[in-house]
């Protein structure tokens, strides 16, 4: 394989300027990812790189990053999809704190917001019965695979215009998921919270956080879904 | 420096982490919290990847008895009784726990009731899941139930670098290493639980998440706590070989044994056959592990030293149903898992030994609790597949109400050494003060060569008499460090303390296997290959500051004549 050029953001906001670009030189090999050539970029030419990854399989949603402009996950992105010259920058939407590494607070913020945690319809210790192809599990499971990696709020282009001022595709999707989970009690509560000024009405439909997903899952179904659901209950319908 | 106090200090947020919070809460509402890890919180650690599922004992024509039976007999009948016993019971209350009040969802039967499937080593098919990734369901649900609980604060990429004790040997806190801005804090607590798990990753190939480096293990070392069983290092028969990337080693779950799957020899031969004759792919992981790499080292592996799992005779539609994660992550080396065989190796995995603790977590330091990985005996020479996750939670519970019993919200902790914070201080940033030396990851590359060389699948006094020497070697090494950069979210600097970490652990595991003169579980020894009940139904101890000492398993629930099977009978495939 030929060599390629990694082009890699470096920016640290206390006594940068403004950020600038370094390019290094990698000897790409099967099988090797972005998150590969980061790791070759600190141990041998550079070791003052900054960039975040933990599991290195999809799994834990920390080393998204941009690259060649697309949100991406570094640990599950090729580099022989990607031609010859890599440029790798930090998520938009969220402040750096040093090169690649970005701080998360605002997704987990808005996560916080929706009232992301389960709350018991009744109290039981028991499993619930609930068959397998239930209607209502069938919606909420093609969604639980979110590994809160915040891709899709970076590529949210509302969450960018209103500079952090929407909840964002993936606390949207979460909040659909407790809504429809018939064991939930607090679905009325937060369907509230999710209906506001910085919630699902708010959304342009723009498909990007579909797009860049790396699990698949279409948030702008969940946030339809909210939509129809907040309409139903303003109408008196069963929700 | 930033000095805070609180009451209950945690460190690491997989299952027992995030459980020790849950509980310790529960029990005392008015208590304040601090769960610190060197991750984000959720997304670190290893309950996050579990895949297949959580073993627990739900049917009514299972028995926690059974259960126990097949840990003890899994773990070659050195585990700890007790714990094994505690394990076994609390398992259906933790995981109706995280169904009915944390809002997981398992997968169900068609009857609507939950399913359970068949993991190796067991006698039931027990194993609870949520398709084959059910540690990201687990661990996110408990997060965001975190968020419900403000008085349980969450500490992203902030690791612990000492623990702190007081004149009399009591826990007085931690120093910590906010990564992100690179400074130091001290926090006071008049409890700290250790969660961070352990240290496969000085292996080369390993399938845990990269930044675990055993750092709970080594600071209890280090602050003088006994281990035991620390030869126990697991393998994991089934971990993806993908060359010149940091996938290696990545698991394909133990449910593709479990649902018959296929392991074949470069040669095309089932070669479990030879080893395993009745149990087949679905023996335990050390000896289907074992049997791999001896397949391996007789010539009869891949050209990337690896051997073959094969479930494509499920039918391409059900693999791709059952195994959606594994499917994908076999489509990162270009493989089609649902189609074709997949090249793989053993990878380390896990370890059963750790910190001696007792069924309440308690380690011999007071106010010093260890759960999880981190924590030793209840696995004994080798956990069975769907085990850990099961421990991680039901121990990391346990531990969160026994530190809630013995602290006071907001009382004083014990009084720490500042003088000793500023030592501790100087060695952590030794290595940024260097104008030239080593470079941590090279340490590390060679650390992960030598353990699977000689601390690997198969052992001799040998090889473990060299690497005993080579460790020493490289803690020097360690010593000489240099990294570049400054103090703020440098990579490099913190794969020091990574490797420092780690190399402190190998060399309790190098130290554990060379007493060990027989085989037992995931310890096998070639010039000592069957199982010594004689004289080996002992556990191995190490503390800082002694030499290794093995003390007798105490029968407590079962006697071993009652386990059988739990022996290394014979040194099968080997010449």
């Amino acid at each position: 394989m030929e060599k390629v050029q990694v082009s890699v953001m470096r920016y640290e906001p206390e006594t940068d300027e403004s950020p600038y670009y370094e390019t290094f030189e990698i000897q790409p090999k099967k099988n090797m990812t972005v998150l590969d050539t980061l790791f070759l970029i600190v141990e041998d030419q550079d070791a003052s790189l900054s960039f975040r990854c933990a599991c290195r399989l999809g799994m834990c949603g920390t080393c998204g990053m941009m690259i060649n402009g697309r949100g991406r996950l570094s640990c599950r992105t090729k580099v022989e999809a990607l031609g010859s010259e890599i440029k790798v920058e930090p998520m938009r939407n969220f402040p750096v704190i040093k090169d690649i590494a970005v701080d998360m607070e605002p997704f987990f913020d808005s996560w916080q917001k929706v009232q992301p945690y389960f709350v018991p319809k009744e109290d039981t210790d028991e499993f619930s019965i609930i068959p397998h192809d239930d209607k209502a599990r069938q919606v909420i499971d093609k969604n639980t695979d979110c590994i809160t990696c915040g891709l899709c709020y970076q590529s949210c282009d509302v969450v960018s215009m209103r500079d952090g001022e929407f909840l964002g595709p993936a606390a949207l999707t979460r909040a659909h998921n407790l809504i429809a989970d018939e064991r939930d009690g607090a679905t009325h509560e937060r369907l509230e919270k999710v209906t506001g000024s910085e919630g699902a009405f708010e959304c342009h439909s723009f498909g990007a956080c579909m797009e860049v997903c790396p699990k698949g899952i279409n948030p702008m179904e969940s946030i339809q879904k909210i939509k129809t659901k907040k309409l139903k209950k303003t109408l008196g319908l069963k929700i | 420096m930033e000095e805070i106090q609180t009451d209950i200090l945690i460190l690491g947020s997989g299952g027992a982490g995030l459980f020790a919070a849950h509980h310790a809460i529960d029990t005392k509402p008015d208590l304040d919290i601090i769960v610190a890890a060197k991750g984000m919180i959720g997304k670190s650690g290893c309950t996050r990847m579990v895949q297949g599922g959580y073993n627990v004992v739900l049917h009514p024509d299972d028995s926690v008895e059974k259960h126990f039976y097949d840990t003890i007999k899994g773990g070659g009948a050195i585990n700890n009784q007790k714990m094994a016993w505690t394990l076994v019971n609390d398992a259906p209350d933790r995981i109706r726990e995280l169904e009915t009040k944390m809002g997981v969802f398992f997968d169900r039967n068609k009857d609507g009731t939950v399913h359970q499937k068949p993991f190796a080593g067991q006698s039931f098919d027990r194993t609870v899941h949520k398709g084959d990734l059910t540690g990201i369901e687990i661990i996110s649900r408990m997060r965001d139930q975190l968020y419900a609980k403000p008085n349980v604060k969450a500490w992203d990429e902030v690791r612990a670098v000492e623990l702190l004790l007081d004149e009399t040997g009591r826990t007085a806190g931690c120093l910590m290493l906010c990564m992100g801005t690179g400074e130091f804090i001290v926090v006071r607590a008049q409890a700290v639980i250790v969660g961070t798990g352990g240290a496969a990753t000085m292996y080369k190939i390993a399938t845990p998440s990269l930044e675990k480096a055993g750092d709970g293990m080594a600071m209890c070392y280090r602050a003088g706590t006994a281990f035991l069983d620390m030869e126990m290092m697991q393998f994991h028969p089934t971990g993806l070989l993908a060359e010149n990337s940091r996938l290696n080693g990545g698991v394909l779950e133990e449910g593709l044994r479990g649902a018959g799957g296929y392991l074949m020899n470069a040669d095309g031969e089932r070669f479990m056959e030879k080893y395993d004759p009745e149990r087949l792919e679905r023996s335990t992981r050390d000896r289907v592990s074992r049997a791999a790499y001896m397949e391996i080292m007789e010539g009869r592996g891949t050209t990337l030293e690896g051997v073959y799992v094969d479930v494509s005779h499920l039918g391409k539609e059900n693999v791709r149903a059952q195994f959606p994660g594994m499917v994908e992550r076999c489509q990162d080396v270009g493989k089609d898992l649902s189609v074709e065989p997949v090249e793989i190796s053993p990878a380390a995995h896990f370890q059963m030994g750790g910190v001696h603790v007792d069924e309440n977590n308690r380690s011999s330091i007071e106010g010093l609790f260890v759960a999880g990985e981190d924590a030793g005996g209840v696995h004994g020479a080798n956990r069975l597949g769907g085990n850990g996750v099961c421990d991680s939670t039901v121990f990391g519970a346990r531990a969160g109400r026994a530190a809630a019993e013995v602290v006071t919200p907001g009382g004083e902790p014990a009084a720490y050494s500042l003088s000793e914070v500023h030592a501790h201080i100087e060695a952590a940033t030794a290595p940024l003060e260097r104008e030239e030396g080593e470079n941590p990851f090279y340490i590390r590359n060679d650390l992960k060569q030598l353990m699977w060389e000689k601390v690997g699948l198969v052992r001799n006094e040998k090889a473990l008499t060299e690497a005993v020497e080579e460790l020493q070697t490289l803690e020097d090494r360690v010593n000489r460090v240099k990294v570049g950069g400054g103090r703020k979210y440098n990579v490099s600097w913190q794969e020091y303390l990574n490797v420092r970490n780690l190399v402190s652990v190998a060399k309790m595991v190098a130290e554990s296997a060379l007493l060990r003169t027989e085989s037992r579980g995931s310890h096998y020894r070639e010039d000592f290959p069957a199982s010594d009940d004689e004289r080996w139904l002992q556990n191995v101890f190490v503390q800082q500051g002694k030499e290794a000492w093995a003390e007798p398993v105490e029968p407590t629930h079962i006697s071993f004549e009652d386990v059988s099977g739990h022996k290394i009978e014979r040194p099968a495939g080997v010449k």
